[in-house]
């Protein structure tokens, strides 16, 4: 780079580059003293170094915090591998840090072990499902919703229910939510074995609330939320699934009474 | 242009004191708003509540109604050659709208360019062309918020050959060319200066005192030739010497203590704060004791709160 009269928007460039490439060549050192002041401690190259070191700490820390369990199961080591390879392919287009881990889920995907490999390792799944998991739940947190619903009993007339507009359904190949809520209790969890699972997590007085659901439940909530009535989505289970309509008539109540004090119906 | 420098200024020179403030930080949102404590102001993060539809946005409208609030921003980016970010200035607004601030900040640095961003506070050249460039847009910043910004001095670690103007001296023409105010935040100076050999107190003695509406004090790590601004412990004396320089020569402004990291229970951080009051004198300021200097080389800048949404379960 021609360093004598560089402009402004060239010495960004060049800054920005330094901070968000790895290691600096020779002929960057000599730009790096072209550019850059000495002082009587630190030579240009430890004056730059101090962003460059700063730049790559400060974003694997907040990578660290949005996905706090996915660290937990990749251990530090492996995730900050992760978290740099990342930032290195994805550098943020943002002015806010919430949104930085956005593209995480899909460049796990994007970069797996085994992506060549016929026979695929089933652990890349959990972690990728984990990391989706784990930002959806950081956007469910801050999403736009109205703050109160009306607080229901269970004589509220089945034809008036509906679900909340901040319930989130979520179904995985991995038994992610009880994974993710052990970790949040300190249970130091194990990877799991593969096991299709569902959940559900709502927001009340702004506060996240996880719930490992059963199949049934998940398909019943689902079609709530694609509008049908607590009457029609019974038989739209017994229709499309292995449901019994007496069975889900019978279970009713109890799932009536849970789904109330959980946060997921309003009127 | 001249006219509404002017009235901007205007603006700046009747901007109120409202004390001793403390930054916002979620740590503390059911402590404040349960125990209601007797702190002057709060300074929150812009970006930390621009986007939010839950609870932060949710907190921060109730404390906005009990205290007087400012609001400090991290990502305006007013060095950089990239486009100024129309849809955060957007947001910006319509927060300031909900918010009523008494005023608006962010930082003399930039952020990144192309448009990336390193989310730090990078340090801008100072000379002629950079002046010129950063007040154009200042003031299209300032004309499209309608109200005149407030601008801080960053802690910076290194200095550019280019640069032929004294940070003091830049910061001082800035505020002559569009009517903005003056953030000076004296452990950023006492940081700046170490870092890169220049002498904090002349620095401080020939800022546009009268420009100056707020001031920031904060802990730092020492990391023996060079020192991190980590707002994560106590002020240093050192530090404290020169909020009493500044507060002499100012005549007292609006004073904000920075805690962004090993964030303190609520109580310890406002007992830090109001140790302000005893370095507002010369006279009482100089009961300086001795302090144990700790060298670490692992430090990160934290120049504000850039944590991502911590919720709780
Ligand atoms: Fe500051």
């Amino acid at each position: 780079m021609e360093t004598k009269n560089i402009t402004l928007h060239q010495l960004q460039n060049w800054m920005q580059g330094m901070l968000i490439k790895g290691s600096p060549s020779t002929d960057d050192r000599k730009v790096i003293e072209a550019v850059v002041n000495h002082s009587q401690r630190l030579s240009a190259m430890r004056h730059l170094n101090i962003y460059r070191s700063s730049y790559i700490a400060r974003l694997r820390a907040c990578l660290q915090n949005q996905f706090i369990a996915l660290a937990y199961a990749l251990g530090n080591d492996l995730f900050e591998s992760f978290a740099d390879q990342y930032l290195d392919s994805c550098p943020s287009e943002s002015y806010t840090l919430n949104t930085l881990g956005e593209k995480l889920p899909a460049f796990l995907e994007q970069t797996r072990p085994d992506a060549d490999l016929e026979q695929k390792e089933s652990w890349p799944d959990f972690i990728i499902e984990l990391a989706g998991f784990e930002y959806a739940l950081s956007e469910i947190f801050d999403e736009q919703a109205a703050g109160d619903f009306t607080i229901l009993t269970p004589d509220t007339p089945d034809n008036l229910l509906k679900v909340t507009p901040v319930l989130h359904l979520f179904s995985h190949h991995f038994p992610i939510c009880q994974y993710y809520l052990d970790f949040l209790q300190h249970k130091e969890p194990e990877l799991p074995f593969p096991e299709e699972s569902y959940c559900a997590v709502s927001r009340r007085d702004y506060k996240l609330g996880l719930f490992v659901i059963r199949r049934a439940q998940y398909y019943f909530l689902k079609s709530m939320q694609e509008g049908r009535s607590v009457k029609k989505s019974m038989k739209y289970l017994a229709k499309n699934f292995e449901f019994k309509i007496e069975d889900l008539e019978k279970i009713w109540p109890e799932w009536k009474r849970n789904f109330i004090t959980s946060g997921f119906l309003c009127v | 242009m001249i006219k509404k420098r002017d009235q901007y200024l205007k603006i700046i020179n009747a901007l109120p004191n409202p004390g001793l403030g403390l930054g916002l930080r979620s740590k503390h949102f059911n402590y404040i708003l349960e125990h209601n404590p007797a702190v002057d102001w709060f300074e929150v993060i812009s970006e930390n509540f621009m986007d939010s539809g839950g609870r932060p946005r949710h907190i921060l409208r109730q404390i906005a109604e009990k205290y007087p609030v400012v609001m400090h921003g991290v990502s305006l980016s007013i060095g950089s050659t990239d486009p100024l970010n129309m849809e955060y200035l957007g947001k910006l607004k319509t927060l300031a709208a909900e918010v009523k601030p008494l005023w608006i900040s962010d930082h003399l640095c930039w952020t990144g360019v192309n448009n990336l961003n390193t989310h730090d506070l990078l340090p801008v050249l100072l000379n002629e062309e950079s002046l010129k460039h950063i007040c154009s847009r200042i003031r299209m910043a300032q004309d499209f918020m309608d109200r005149p910004l407030v601008f801080e001095n960053p802690s910076t670690y290194l200095t550019f050959k280019q640069s032929t103007i004294p940070e003091w001296e830049f910061l001082k023409y800035m505020a002559e060319e569009t009517g903005c105010g003056l953030l000076l935040d004296v452990n950023n100076v006492y940081v700046s200066a170490f870092n890169n050999d220049f002498d904090p107190v002349h620095y401080i003695n020939h800022l546009p005192h009268n420009r100056i509406v707020q001031m920031h004090i904060a802990g730092h790590q020492h990391c023996g030739d060079y020192i991190i601004d980590t707002h994560d412990r106590n002020v240093v004396q050192d530090v404290w010497k020169l909020f009493t320089q500044a507060w002499q020569l100012t005549g007292g402004v609006a004073t904000l203590l920075e805690w962004d990291s090993n964030i303190p229970d609520f109580d310890e951080y406002h007992t830090e704060l109001l140790k302000a009051k005893q370095y507002m004198s010369v006279m009482t300021g100089y009961n300086m004791d001795t302090e144990k200097l700790e060298y670490s080389s692992d430090a990160v800048s934290n120049p504000v709160d850039f944590l991502v949404n911590d919720f709780k379960w």
